[in-house]
């Protein structure tokens, strides 16, 4: 369960909260 | 159940808390690809597992649901060079969408996985794919010790976390909404991790 569990919460529940912070991107050109 | 059994006594949490470190050190790499980076060498191994080409034993004596309670023969995936391989893989079709920096950044990640089990497993870990050839098997037994292995793995996950929750508020800037954002995202990483490492020695 903690390895599905922690699946879940990284790949998914954290990385979409930390897609809302405006990190440079590899694939988009910067804010200008 | 032999799934689910297998993936609760191995490395989880730690494996998280040092892609956030890295997230830290490469922004703009997706934090979600770091931490699937992270876990890919298991993630494989599930299927693998499901297909009896690789397979766990209990440690004699020892409950085999219990952290760090089984050898672990995953002789393909976590073999020194079936990990080259499958990091070399995860980083090429990741370099496809974000870019060389990001394929090297996150196949190293995937590496990173096999080097830090090393000093955890015992001493089950071939060089060669299946093992080919009989070398010594890799592995330092850390996991005969569960006391110091959580202790190891706490350290990753609340450095890694604080790495990554320094880099968020930078990122923020002086705006309050996102200063707010990203420290929620800083206690979110930290949180998970934390839930994640108790519910595995606890063999959850």
């Amino acid at each position: 369960m903690s390895f599905i569990l922690g699946l879940l919460l990284f790949v998914v529940v954290v990385g979409i909260l930390d897609a809302r912070l405006p990190w440079p991107s590899s694939t988009r050109p910067r804010a200008s | 159940m032999a799934v689910v059994h297998a993936t609760e006594g191995v490395v989880i949490a730690g494996h998280f808390g040092f892609a956030a470190g890295v997230k830290a050190r490469a922004p703009a790499v997706p934090l979600w690809a770091l931490m699937l980076a992270s876990q890919w060498l298991d993630v494989v191994f599930v299927p693998l597992l499901l297909a009896g080409v690789e397979r766990f034993d209990a440690v004699p004596g020892a409950n085999p649901n219990a952290y760090g309670g089984a050898i672990i023969y995953a002789d393909y995936t976590h073999s020194l060079v079936g990990a080259l391989v499958l990091s070399a893989i995860f980083g090429a079709v990741a370099a496809i969408r974000y870019g060389k920096h990001a394929g090297w950044v996150l196949g190293l990640v995937v590496m990173s996985h096999w080097v830090l089990d090393v000093p955890m497993h015992r001493a089950d870990m071939p060089i060669l794919p299946g093992n080919a050839g009989g070398l010594p098997r890799l592995g330092f037994g850390l996991w005969r010790s569960p006391a110091a292995s959580a202790i190891l793995e706490l350290a990753f996950v609340v450095v890694g976390a604080a790495m990554y929750w320094r880099a968020a508020l930078n990122v923020a800037g002086a705006d309050a909404a996102m200063v707010r954002r990203a420290r929620f995202c800083g206690v979110a990483v930290l949180a998970s991790g934390l839930l994640t490492l108790a519910l595995n020695v606890a063999g959850m």
